[in-house]
C-alpha cells in the first residue's frame, strides 16, 4: 500500500470530472504505484504500457481540434464513481481482501466515464483509465495474464479511437501564407489556427482569378503536409451523422 | 502427432485458411469457394467432436463435450452466414465471417478464459476496422469498441476479485451480459452486416460463460437468471412493436444465459444451437421465429424442455418465472396473422437451418442418454 496507489482513485475521478487532461498524471502515478514495489520484468512492462496509453492519446490529440459535444451529463457523475467505490471496498472489506483495491477503484471511475459522458473523447479517457486501473489490479495480483490481455485491450482502444479521431475531428491546420514568410524571418512565430476561423485582420487579402494565381501559389501547396493529406480525406462532418 | 490432434488444430486453422482463400478469390466465386470451405470446417468440427484428442495429448486445453458442440454449432452459423450473404466486393468483409467464427473458436478453447476474452477483444478490434472502413460509420464502431470493451473489463475486474465472492459474480455476470450482448444491455445491433461479427462473438461469450462459472460463485450463476429473465421478461412485456422484434432477436441467448446460471449446460448448448442459426438478423422470417420461439420441433423446444427440468430442481420460484416469461414472450411475439403457411423454407439457407436445428434437438437428447455430454 503506497501513497501512489491512493492517489489513483482520486485522479482517476478526476478524470471522471474534467476528462482526458488528468490521464498523463494518473498515468504517472500508477506506474509510480506499480515500481515502488519491485522491479520485476512485469512491473516494468506494464508501467511502460501504462505511459503510452496515458500519454500517448493525449499527445495525438494535441493535433486536432476540441470536441465540443455539448455534455448533457449532470455535475454528479464523479459523485456516482466515488458511490460505486465505496460500495466496493464494503464489498471488499466483508469478502476479505487485505489490500485496498486501488486498480478496481480506478476501473470503476472508468467505467462510469464511459458510461455517462457523452463526448467521445471522455469515453476514450475513460476506457484507457480502465486499461490503466485493470494494469494495476493484475500487477498487484501478479496475474500476467490479465496484465497481457488488458495490455492488448488498451493497445485495441487506442489504435480505434485514434482512427475514430482521425476521420470525424478536424486537424490544427498550420496557417502558413505566402505573406507571412517575411514575418517569420524577422521572428515571429507562426501562429497555430483553428481551420475554419476567420481571417485575421494581418492576414494577407486574396485576389480573386489569374491575379491570384499570378500573385502567390496555390493554397492547397502553402499549407505542411498535414492540411494536404485533409483535402483527400472525405469530408469529416460526414462522419457525423448516427448510422 | 495423433490423428485427433491433427484434426483438432486443423479445425481451428480451417476458418482462418478460409478467410486467406476466400479474401484471395475473385469475386464472382467467392461465394463459391467460402461456401465450399465453410461446409469443409462444419465436417472438421464434427469430426472433432466425434474423435476427441482427449487425456494427456490434451492436456491444458479444453476438451469438454458441451463446448466441443458448441463450436460445432458455431461452424454451423458460419456456413449459414456464407449461404446467405452475396457476391461482395469488400474482400475485408467477405472473408470476417471466417475470421470472426476462427477467432471466437479459439477462444473457446484456450487453457486460461482470460486469453479467450484477449482473443474477443482481438475479433472485436478487427470486426470493428472491416465495419468502420466506409464513410460515415466510425461512430457506430466507436460504440461496438466501447461496448464490447466495458464488457471485457467488467469481466476482468471480476476475475481479479476473489474466488466466489459475490462482487466478483456479479461484475462477472455484468461483463459476460454485454458481451453477449443481450438486449437491452448489450451491444447495440444496427444492420445485417453485424452477424457476421456478433453471431460467433456472442456465442463464444455464451461458451466462455460456462467456464468462467466455477471462479464466480453462487452469485454469477444467479445474476446470470436474473439478466436472463429479465431480458425474457422486456421481450414478453415490449409485444409486436418493433422494439419487442427488437428484443426477440436475442431471445434464445437469454435462455442459454438462464440455462447457464441453472447450470443445465445441454440445454444452453441447444440455446446456442437456436441463436447460431435463427438469432440475429435472421429472426424476422418465419422458420426462424418459429424456432426461436421455441415451437417443435427444433433445438430450442428440447433445450426448454431440459431447461425447465433442471431448473425445477434448482428453484421453484425461478422455473415459475421462466415458464410465464416464456409463453407471455412466445404469445406476444407471434405475428398478428400467424407465423404463415411456409414451414418448410424455400431458400437453401433456409433448409439448411432447419434441417440442423431439427437434427440437433434429436441428436443431443440421444447422446445425452447415452452418456455423451
Amino acid at each position: 500500500m503506497t501513497l501512489a496507489a491512493i492517489l489513483a482513485p482520486l485522479l482517476a475521478l478526476c478524470v471522471v470530472a474534467r476528462g482526458m487532461g488528468f490521464l498523463p498524471v494518473l498515468g504517472a502515478v500508477i506506474a509510480a504505484a506499480m515500481l515502488v514495489d519491485g522491479l520485476a520484468p512485469l512491473q516494468e512492462t506494464a508501467a511502460a504500457f501504462v505511459l503510452l496509453f496515458s500519454i500517448g492519446p493525449v499527445w495525438f490529440l494535441t493535433y486536432y481540434q476540441q470536441d465540443r459535444v455539448q455534455e448533457r451529463s449532470g455535475p454528479a457523475v464523479p459523485f456516482f464513481a466515488l458511490g460505486l467505490m465505496v460500495v466496493l471496498l464494503l464489498a471488499s472489506a466483508r469478502s476479505g481482501v487485505p489490500l485496498f483495491p486501488a486498480g478496481l477503484c480506478v476501473v470503476l471511475a472508468g467505467l462510469v466515464a464511459v458510461t455517462y459522458r457523452q463526448a467521445m473523447i471522455w469515453q476514450w479517457a475513460g476506457l484507457l483509465t480502465c486499461v490503466n486501473g485493470i494494469m494495476l489490479a493484475g500487477v498487484i495480483e501478479k496475474q500476467v495474464m490479465v496484465v497481457g490481455v488488458a495490455a492488448l485491450a488498451g493497445c485495441v482502444i487506442s489504435v480505434l479511437g485514434g482512427l475514430y479521431v482521425h476521420r470525424v475531428m478536424p486537424r490544427v491546420a498550420v496557417v502558413r501564407a505566402s505573406g507571412r514568410k517575411d514575418a517569420d524571418r524577422k521572428g515571429h512565430p507562426v501562429e497555430k489556427r483553428f481551420r475554419g476561423d476567420a481571417p485575421l485582420p494581418s492576414d494577407p487579402v486574396p485576389a480573386f482569378g489569374a491575379e491570384r494565381g499570378a500573385q502567390e501559389p496555390p493554397p492547397r501547396s502553402l499549407p505542411s503536409g498535414e492540411t494536404t493529406e485533409d483535402a483527400d480525406k472525405p469530408a469529416p462532418k460526414a462522419e457525423d451523422d448516427p448510422a | 502427432m495423433t490423428v485427433p490432434v491433427f484434426l483438432a488444430a486443423l479445425a481451428f486453422a480451417w476458418p482462418l485458411l478460409g478467410a486467406v482463400v476466400v479474401m484471395t478469390a475473385p469475386t464472382m466465386r467467392s461465394r463459391e469457394v467460402a461456401v465450399w470451405m465453410a461446409g469443409i470446417g462444419c465436417v472438421l468440427a464434427l469430426a472433432v467432436f466425434l474423435f476427441p484428442a482427449t487425456g494427456a495429448v490434451a492436456a491444458g486445453w479444453d476438451d469438454d463435450p458441451v463446448q466441443r458442440a458448441g463450436r460445432v454449432m458455431l461452424a454451423f452459423g458460419l456456413l449459414l452466414t456464407v449461404l446467405e450473404s452475396r457476391d461482395m466486393a469488400d474482400r475485408f468483409l467477405r472473408g470476417l465471417p471466417h475470421v470472426s467464427t476462427a477467432l471466437a473458436g479459439l477462444a473457446c478453447v484456450t487453457p486460461d478464459p482470460v486469453v479467450g476474452l484477449g482473443i474477443l477483444e482481438a475479433s472485436l478490434a478487427y470486426g470493428v476496422f472491416v465495419f468502420g472502413r466506409p464513410a460515415g460509420q466510425a461512430r457506430a464502431g466507436w460504440a461496438l469498441v466501447r461496448t464490447g470493451s466495458v464488457g471485457l473489463f467488467l469481466v476482468l475486474a471480476g476475475l481479479l476479485l476473489p474466488s466466489a465472492s459475490p462482487s466478483a459474480g456479479l461484475m462477472m455476470a455484468c461483463g459476460i451480459v454485454m458481451l453477449a450482448g443481450l438486449t437491452p444491455f448489450g451491444q447495440p445491433w444496427r444492420e445485417e452486416n453485424d452477424t457476421f461479427l456478433f453471431l460467433p462473438f456472442a456465442g463464444a461469450a455464451l461458451l466462455l460463460s460456462m467456464r468462467l462459472r466455477p471462479h464466480g460463485g453462487e452469485a454469477f450463476d444467479t445474476a446470470l437468471v436474473a439478466a436472463g429473465l429479465a431480458s425474457v421478461w422486456l421481450t414478453a412485456c415490449a409485444g409486436r412493436s418493433d422494439g419487442g422484434l427488437r428484443l426477440f432477436r436475442t431471445f434464445p441467448s437469454a435462455l442459454a444465459l438462464i440455462a447457464v446460471g441453472a447450470r443445465a449446460d445441454v440445454a444452453a448448448l441447444l440455446f446456442l444451437c437456436g441463436w447460431c442459426l435463427a438469432g440475429g438478423s435472421r429472426s424476422g422470417r418465419s422458420w426462424a421465429a418459429r424456432a426461436l420461439a421455441c415451437f417443435p420441433p427444433g433445438a430450442p423446444f428440447v433445450g426448454c424442455l431440459l431447461l425447465l427440468s433442471v431448473m425445477s430442481d434448482w428453484s421453484w420460484m425461478f422455473t415459475v418465472l421462466t415458464v410465464a416469461g416464456i409463453l407471455c414472450a412466445v404469445v406476444r411475439a407471434v405475428p398478428a396473422g400467424g407465423f404463415g403457411q411456409d414451414i418448410w423454407p424455400r431458400d437453401v439457407a433456409g433448409r439448411v437451418a432447419c434441417s440442423v436445428l431439427v437434427v440437433t434437438g434429436f441428436l443431443v437428447p440421444l447422446a445425452m442418454m447415452l452418456g455423451a455430454f
